[in-house]
This record gives structure tokens, sequence and C-alpha cells, in this order.
């Protein structure tokens, strides 16, 4: 087995996989460095969030190899690669997945308690970091009285809290309007910076990569060199579909 | 049709679950013939005969809670987004689980009635054929009309109240699979009934202690073995019942409230939220398993040590209602499960081990056995002093 480059947090190489059948990802190969910013893009379907499931160990890839700093992920058991997850890594959804039960800072600072810090410490940094996210005053309400936007707000300061060394956003501002939208990008990649955060942050947004160090287009599972396809025009579309329906 | 359709390719497990309603429907069933079998047979005790009938009716309600449990967690008739695409909503999944559960009780009907002339000796060629006949009273002929009528009751009751019941179920044609995520949690406001419980089981204790000094006047007496029960211990005990039912939902969020209780790690804070969220749903029936299991321990200290306790029918009886609040209280616990699961995909997301999850609901159910545990021994022993002393 070759090891992968030492300035790359994240290694994959040749990524092959499938959901039951339908390819997701075929001969994906990506470096992520330390620190960085690596965008994501394709349209839906491109086999993007198969792709961080790969590299994050939520899911072992059929073929391929993927190593983070220097240790195989791929060969890993569920367990160590959930405790890899727990310790080293953060998760943004789509949507922000909060545990409805608890309050803002209890699901801010859940990460910590998971890995055992006590809970006083745990509550400072929560609040601490729900005070950098400007969403210091919901701090004792309930996901479900807030809105999008905050809840989206909270998730990242989860991710956040935990200190990780690489943290993977996955579409996480889908489901948010514009300003919303900026303002959830701006406060992850400035306080991933501030903190030497690595982040891999899949987007169809080509206005949301902008925000990136360095774009990785994917097509169909496939990296490519730009995801813009060529356009077609309508005449020419019914004439290459002549079903009759 | 299209209920048995979506039943015939259900999981075995759900499947189970209504076979278990079919079961205890049966049993229902089965109690409320052996009730017009007594009344044809012996037409000049019309009070025991009404008697038996009314007791018949305390397996029947815990079949109806069973059967309405059963329905709240089938997959099938959830509402769902391969349903709603073709036109059927919230409304008319709750006619389809109606009719589910009609059609499971009044097959557990038939049986029941299959069985009970099987055993009358009115079908014969098979093994056991007439072995009851005594029991039965096979000389006296049962009325058609009767039959029927108490034949349809278990599978009308329980329909009805599936339909009562998922009625107020939300209105949300878009929902996917899985509950979506900003619904607020089960229960945002604590439960109300705990003082109201607490109050119905002291008046029920104290109306009990009160009426059972005047021996000898058994105006509602179990038939058979219990004929010496006074009505108002009767009238106590299911005051004492409703109180339990009434003060499970509160004294289970209160359980979920201590546990989370100062400065909690991330196991107990899991625990106790999950508790006090589910407490609406898990409180209601733990406390009429507690209802229950405290009337069988005092009939117990009370009965229990002559040389015949108690008859075949019964047995039958005491059978049904413990097996249908327990498996009712099983099904809730359930649902409450069914509706986590995406709580708990979050989590495993987040990289929180199994065993967090694991050990969170191991404490769940080891606060609540602490608390009722004690509980129901407490109002066992309280409810046969009057009567022992």
């Amino acid at each position: 087995m070759e090891a992968p480059p030492d300035n790359d947090v994240i290694w994959a190489r040749s990524l092959h996989h499938s959901h039951n059948g339908s390819p997701a990802l075929s001969g994906v190969s990506v470096g992520v460095h330390d620190g960085e910013i690596l965008a994501v893009t394709g349209p839906r379907g491109s086999g993007k969030t198969t792709l961080l499931h790969c590299l994050s160990g939520q899911l072992v890839p059929q073929q391929g190899e993927v190593w983070f700093n220097s240790v195989p992920v791929h060969t890993m058991g569920p367990r160590l690669r959930e405790r890899l997850r727990r310790d080293k890594f953060g998760w943004i959804a789509p949507e922000p997945q909060l545990v409805p039960e608890l309050n803002a800072w209890e699901n801010v600072a859940l990460p910590l308690l998971l890995r055992g810090a006590p809970h006083r410490e745990a509550k400072k940094t929560g609040l601490e970091w729900l005070e950098r996210l400007d969403i210091g005053v919901c701090a004792k309400k309930r996901p479900h009285t807030l809105l999008q936007g905050q809840r989206q707000r909270i998730a990242v300061a989860r991710a956040l809290a935990a200190s990780p060394s690489v943290i993977f956003a996955d579409e996480p501002t889908a489901a948010l309007h514009r300003a919303d939208r900026t303002h959830v990008l701006r406060t992850l990649t400035s306080a991933a910076r501030s903190h030497g955060i690595t982040v891999v942050l899949a987007t169809h947004d080509a206005e949301v990569a902008t925000l990136a160090d360095r774009t990785v287009p994917l097509l169909d599972g496939r990296p490519v060199a730009t995801v813009a396809l060529p356009g077609v025009s309508d005449a020419e579309g019914r004439a290459a579909c002549s079903l009759s329906v | 049709m299209l209920a048995l359709r979506l039943a015939r390719s259900t999981h075995p497990l759900a499947l189970m679950r209504r076979l278990l309603v079919a079961a205890a429907s049966a049993g229902v069933g089965f109690l409320l013939l052996c009730a017009l079998g007594y009344a044809s047979g012996h037409p000049a005790h019309s009070a025991a005969a009404v008697l038996r009938l009314l007791w018949c009716f305390v397996p029947l309600a815990a079949t109806v809670q069973f059967a309405v449990a059963v329905a709240r967690t089938d997959p099938s008739t959830r509402p769902r987004s391969g349903l709603s695409a073709v036109g059927l909503g919230p409304v008319r999944l709750t006619v389809l689980a109606a009719v589910s559960t009609a059609v499971s009780c009044t097959l557990g009907s038939m049986v029941a009635l299959l069985l009970f002339l099987h055993l009358r000796g009115n079908l014969s060629g098979l093994p056991f054929d007439g072995a009851a006949a005594g029991l039965l009273d096979a000389d006296a002929p049962l009325p058609l009309a009767a039959v029927l009528v108490l034949l349809a009751l278990a599978p009308v009751a329980a329909a009805t109240a599936c339909g009562l019941a998922l009625r107020a179920r939300p209105v949300s044609a878009t929902v996917p699979d899985d509950v979506p995520e900003d619904r607020p949690p089960a229960s945002v406001t604590p439960p109300t009934g705990l003082p109201w419980g607490v109050a119905l089981i002291a008046a029920g204790l104290a109306v009990e202690a009160y009426l059972s000094r005047d021996e000898g006047r058994s105006l509602l007496p179990l038939p058979g073995r219990f004929d010496a029960t006074p009505a108002g211990v009767l009238a106590g005990w299911t005051l004492t019942a409703i109180g339990l039912a009434m003060a499970g939902p509160g004294l289970a969020y209160l359980c979920g409230r201590l546990l989370q209780a100062v400065r909690p790690g991330a196991v107990r804070l899991l625990a106790g939220r999950a508790l006090m969220g589910e407490a609406r749903r898990i409180g209601g029936p733990l406390g009429v398993v507690c209802a229950v299991l405290s009337a069988v321990i005092a009939a117990y200290a009370l009965y229990g040590t002559g040389p015949r306790p108690f008859g075949p029918l019964t047995a039958l009886g005491a059978v049904l209602v413990l097996g249908c609040t327990s498996a009712t209280l099983l099904t809730s616990a359930l649902e409450a499960k069914q509706n986590r699961t995406r709580t708990a995909r979050a989590l495993l997301r987040l990289g929180a081990p199994a065993s967090v999850l694991w050990a969170a609901t191991a404490l769940r159910a080891a606060a609540l056995l602490v608390v009722f545990a004690p509980l129901t021994w407490l109002v066992a022993e309280l409810a046969a002093l009057p009567l022992t002393a």
C-alpha cells in the first residue's frame, strides 16, 4: 500500500462505490490539504454526498483507499471509524439534524459530552460558540421554536464546538434563503480559517464554491475538468427524443 | 382490499402484533359467549348472568386499548409519501387503519365462535369435542342474534376507538417516511394529570377502606370464587386504577426530569430528555399496567390462599387483561422508539457510539422501574389492607 503525501490531511485514491447496484462513484481520487477549504461541486446525483460519506468514514468504499493523517480509514472496523468521526470529524448536513429534546446550547455541547467532557466545560464551550455565531439569545430555546437559519447555525456551531480536524459540510445551505445562506457560509468559512480547521464542502452552487480555496468538480461520479455542460436547444432535444408516448 | 394487500407484505413483527390483537379479540369473544351460554342455561339467575356480562367489559377494554396501540404503530397505515402520492391522505389512512383493526378483531371473533361451539360439542369430529359441555351449558340453545351482537362487540369497539384515536394524528401530506425534524417533541408542556391522579388514588383507597367495613353486602360479586367482594371495594379499586392511569404520565415526566438534573453527562441528558418527551405516550399504559398488577397482587393476597382460588374463565379473563395491558405498554414503547429513529440516526452521524444509545434506553427503563414497582406494591398493599385486617 502506497503511503499518501505528507501535507494531505485526507487522501483518497480511485474510490468506487455503488448503492445497490446504481453507481455513485467511479474512480474518484482526491487529496485535501491541511487547513484548506475544498469545494466538491456538481449537480444533484453526481456523487458528492457519497464522496463525503466515504471520506468521513460513514461509508466504506467498495474499492479504493481513504487515508486520514497517514492512517488508513478504509481498513478500520466500524467502532474505530465511529471514534474517528467523534474525535476528529465534524458533520453538517443539509438539514440541521438537531436532537429535538435538547435546547440549543445542549445540542452544541453534545459532541463534547459524548467525548466525556465535564458538564461545566461543555456548557461553557457551547455557549461561547453560540455567541460567536450570533445566536447567543437562542441558547435556551428548543430547536422547534427557532427559524431554519438559526437551526442551521446551531448545526454549524455543533460541528465547530468539538474543534475537529476536518468538517464535512454536505450542502449546508440547501434549505436556506439567500441572506441566511451567506451568513451561514461566512461564519463557517471564517471560523474554519481562524481555527485552522479543514473544510470539505459539497455544493451544487457555483457561487458557494467561490468561497473555497480549491474546487473538485464531479459529474456522474467522476472527477471532471468542468461541470458546465453544452447547452441544449429545444428543437435539438425534441428531434433527439423521438419516442412516441 | 387495500388493507389486506398492505398487510400481506408487512414485516412479520407487525403481522404478529395484528395476530395478537386477533387472539385478544378471540378471548373476549369467548368470554362473552360463555356469559351468553350461562344466561341461556340459567334463565332464573338473571342477575348473575348480567354480572358475568359486566365483568367481560374489563378484558374488552384492555383489548380495545391494545388494538389502538397496535394500530398506532402499524407501519402499513402510517401517513407516508408513497400513499400520499396517490392521494391517500391522513383521513383515508385512518379509515384504512380502522378497517384493518376490524378485520383482525373479526378474525378473532370467528375463532372464538368456532372454539366455543367445538368445546360445547356442537361441532364434532375433532379432539376435545364437547370437553367443556358442562361448563358452557351445552344443553341450552343459543339465540343467533345475541351471538352476532356479542361477537361484533369487540371489532366495532376496536375499530371505532382506532378511528377516534388516529383522527388526531398530525395532518401533513408531504411527510417523508420518517418524522419531520422540526416537529415539536411529543410533549412540550409537562402532563398535568399527576395531582388528579394522586387525588383519585387516595379517594379510591379511602372509599374502599370505608365501604369494606360492612361485610356481606355484595352487590357486584365476581362470578365463581370471588363471591364475597363488596361493591364499594370494586368502586374503590376502579377509582384507584383510573388514578394510576392518570398519574402515570406525570410520574414518568418527573422521572425524566430527575434523571437529567444536576450536571448530566451525555447518557443522562439524552435519557432524561427522551423520557420527558415520551412521558405522555409511555406513562398512560404504564399506569394501567401498574393498576392491573396491583389489583392482581391484592387479589392474590385476598383469595390466593384458598384451595381453588379461581375458575378457568376467570383465569382466562385475568390472562387477557394482563397480557393486553403489558402488550400495550410494549407497543407504546415501540412507537416511542419508532418516533426517535431520526434522532438516533443524527446521533450516530455525530459519532455517538451505539452503546450510548443503549445505555440511555436502559437508564430510562431502570428509572421507570425504580419508581413504578414500589408504587404498584404500595397500592396493592393499601388496597388489600382493609380487606385482610
